[in-house]
């Protein structure tokens, strides 16, 4: 066979479709997102928004001052946040590593669009009611956690992403019972605090940076589908 | 052909009673050996130490106090608790996610059974996790001298409470085994956590007792453990309703119609589905059981009695051999779990005794009594010879740290609200007193025990225990009468109080009628 006379697979296989890159990166844009079970997460993004407004119209509140009413609506945004972590699990490990060189891309691509829904889910579930800190606080909040929670994914595992958010959101309650001066407790800081959202910042580009590089981690036998 | 008709037969070997027993505890055992729950353990331990021991440091060193927190308020569940619903949600999801599911139901095991085992596994970590993170606090706690009893009871409480968190996340892992089954088991523990709490802070009876983080009515009064005994009714009620919500769970379990399988013998589980069902329906009884009896407890002087658990032997006070000292010639006996606090009393209430030496109703004993939740306790003059009667208990402000207000409270600003106590049980003055005389020789006592004029006002207000009109400055007619009173030389006054002291505390004077 010479290279005048070799024809395209889409033209010999029947049923076989024709190599367009912009269909390509499509396809494996969806395929990836499936695997990921991207569109669980979104049904739940939008669950966690629907319960963040059900709590606020129904005042689910702690007995107490402001800081004490944040806890019910930190708990949601950070549920959120552990969600977007666990959806970076990969499912093949090594071998989707070894071939797919688009994977920093899509990790990063899903990381984000999954924080942007996510974010999206929750102020329109904030509508519902009046929001303790207000919707700054709440971009601020959802954004470090979820962060945290990519962290979280690369050091313990996709899977394990949601034990970050989880002890994070044990230190800050403490933290809302006191004055914490330190930034790094964003959630029990003003909601105009600078330090506050810069650290919150810092740690939503690390998460970002770290799940795009590296990658969740591949936790030997727990790497399992799912 | 011959050799293989020649061959000895196989002996059948019938399986002996022992055998499923054994071969179950080795499933257990390699469950053990792999779970997973063991991989959050340390930073569990972590956030025990920031969240459950750490502000706990800032009580008073009473058991009742120290414990207040972590105890009383739940947070020792709420550290270990979702943690381990998320990992037992994981570990229970394993064969969905992993596609495995009929692969492990042809074993010999009915599925149920294996299942039953993983949970154990993880219950069993988790449980000796709280138990072991628990006992160092504890011993922490002794080691710094702590007094009065320790809550075992809510020990039991929490332990049951982990379990039952262990298997409400298995039953979300096994029905949804997905990889968000562990995050939303863990969160949604902890809303439900918190949401507990609020219900807890907001109704003080009814079935919002049974739940783990209300410490309503039973852990908010300082001499439980000292005077009398914590009183175990609602632990029990509690720690029923926990143990309904895991056997429904555990129950639960075995419903699904792969569950009861055991495929050796070809059996179709109908018997154990029928007892999965048997299971849940006395797990769901038994927490509306505890609901039921939380709602009947009522406030007793040592706490919420349930009838149907209350036993009258923990009404018993619990026996001491006090501690005294002497405060103005008059002996001051404390329970000697306050023993630190005894040389601060005598030293508060010996300015405000030489005053009252000799009067009529000035006491000639100071004994220390429990402060009780029913009536909490104000300090009172009663008796003949007449004794004055202090409930440290119920006093938020003793020397130190608390974690119920910021800042530290002096030994100087106790010794004032001790002295303001005193002079108003002295007067006669009741809670929320508006008899502007009384208020008058009350604050006249205080300025000559060296009290500042400008405090007078807040101290009343904290020794009336009530909810009184707004703290202002120290003017007016009832400031002014004070300083003249005070200004009197001393038997000048102590003449005028011998002859009027009845009379004021009838409420039979008028600030005109003071000297």
């Amino acid at each position: 066979m010479t290279a005048g006379t070799r024809t395209s697979p889409a033209a010999t296989e029947p049923g076989a479709v024709a190599y367009r890159p912009v269909g390509a990166g499509v396809r494996l844009v969806r395929l990836y997102a499936v695997s990921r079970r991207v569109p669980v997460a979104l049904g739940l993004l939008a669950a966690f928004g629907a319960l963040l407004g059900t709590a606020l119209h129904y005042h689910w509140s702690i007995a107490g001052g402001l800081a004490a009413q944040l806890v019910i609506p930190l708990t949601i945004e950070t549920g959120a946040g552990a969600v977007v972590a666990v959806s970076l699990h990969g499912p093949f490990g090594e071998p989707e590593r070894a071939t797919g060189r688009w994977l920093p891309w899509l990790r990063l691509g899903t990381a984000l669009a999954l924080t942007g829904t996510g974010f999206g889910a929750l102020a329109v579930g904030a509508s519902a009611g009046v929001l303790p800190d207000g919707t700054l606080a709440l971009l601020r909040n959802f954004a470090g956690t979820a962060g945290l929670g990519l962290l979280s994914a690369v050091a313990l595992g996709g899977a394990f992403g949601w034990v970050g958010p989880m002890a994070y959101l044990l230190v800050t309650e403490v933290a809302l019972n006191g004055h914490p001066t330190t930034p790094w407790v964003w959630a029990a800081r003003p909601p105009h605090d600078h330090g506050a959202a810069l650290c919150a910042a810092l740690v939503f580009v690390a998460g970002c940076l770290a799940i795009a590089l590296l990658g969740p981690r591949d936790a030997g036998g727990n790497a399992a589908p799912g | 052909m011959t050799a293989a008709t020649d061959a000895p037969v196989r002996p059948i070997v019938t399986a002996s009673a022992w055998d499923a027993p054994v071969s179950l505890l080795r499933l257990l055992r390699i469950e053990l050996r792999r779970s997973s729950v063991v991989l959050i353990l340390p930073l569990v331990a972590a956030l025990f130490w920031f969240d459950s021991y750490r502000p706990s440091t800032a009580q008073q060193p009473f058991w009742v106090l120290r414990t207040f927190w972590n105890m009383g308020q739940g947070h020792t569940i709420i550290d270990v608790g979702p943690f381990v619903a998320g990992m037992a949600a994981w570990i229970a999801s394993r064969d969905g996610r992993r596609g495995t599911t009929d692969l492990v139901s042809t074993t010999v095991r009915a599925r149920w059974t294996t299942r039953l085992a993983s949970w154990a596994a993880t219950a069993i970590w988790a449980v000796a996790a709280y138990l072991v993170f628990v006992g160092v606090i504890f011993g922490v706690y002794a080691y710094q001298g702590v007094t009065g009893q320790v809550p075992w009871w809510w020990v039991a409480v929490g332990a049951t409470a982990v379990a039952a968190f262990s298997a409400a996340g298995f039953a979300v892992g096994a029905f949804f085994p997905s990889r968000y089954a562990a995050p939303l088991a863990a969160f949604g523990g902890f809303l439900a956590m918190v949401l507990s709490a609020q219900t807890g802070f907001r109704d003080r009876t009814g079935w919002a007792l049974v739940l783990p983080t209300n410490s309503n009515g039973n852990y908010d009064q300082q001499d439980s453990g000292i005077f009398y005994h914590y009183l175990p009714d609602l632990p029990i009620a509690r720690t029923i309703f926990l143990a309904g919500i895991l056997v429904a769970c555990l129950g639960l379990l075995g419903l699904p119609s792969g569950a009861g399988r055991r495929w050796s013998r070809g059996a179709t589980g109908r018997w154990s589905r029928r007892t999965a069902a048997v299971v849940t329906l006395v797990g769901v009884a038994v927490t509306g059981t505890a609901v039921g009896l939380a709602a009947t407890a009522r406030p007793s002087p040592q706490g919420m009695a349930i009838a149907a658990l209350h036993d009258t032997a923990n009404d018993r006070p619990i026996d001491y051999t006090p501690v005294c000292g002497t405060a103005a010639q008059t002996p001051v006996c404390l329970n000697p779990a306050y023993r630190r606090y005894l040389t601060d009393v005598t030293a508060a209430l010996a300015p405000v005794l030489t005053q009252v030496a000799g009067l009529p109703g000035a006491p000639e004993r100071v004994t220390q009594v429990a402060a009780t939740y029913d009536t909490r306790g104000a300090m009172t003059i009663s008796g003949s010879p007449p004794v004055l009667s202090i409930p440290l208990g119920a006093e938020s402000s003793l020397p130190g740290t608390s974690g119920f207000h910021e800042g530290v409270t002096t030994t100087t600003q106790f010794g004032n609200i001790l002295r303001a106590q005193f002079t108003q049980a002295f007067v006669g003055a009741g809670i929320n007193d508006d008899n502007a005389a009384r208020q008058a020789v009350a604050g006249a006592l205080l300025l000559r025990a060296g009290v500042p004029l400008a405090d007078l006002p807040k101290l009343k207000a904290i020794a009336q225990e009530g909810p009184g009109p707004e703290i202002g400055p120290a003017t007016g007619p009832v400031y002014a009468a004070a300083q003249r009173l005070a200004a009197l030389p001393d038997t000048t006054l102590h003449a005028w109080l011998a002859a009027h002291l009845v009379a004021l505390r009838a409420g039979g004077l008028t600030l005109d009628q003071l000297p």
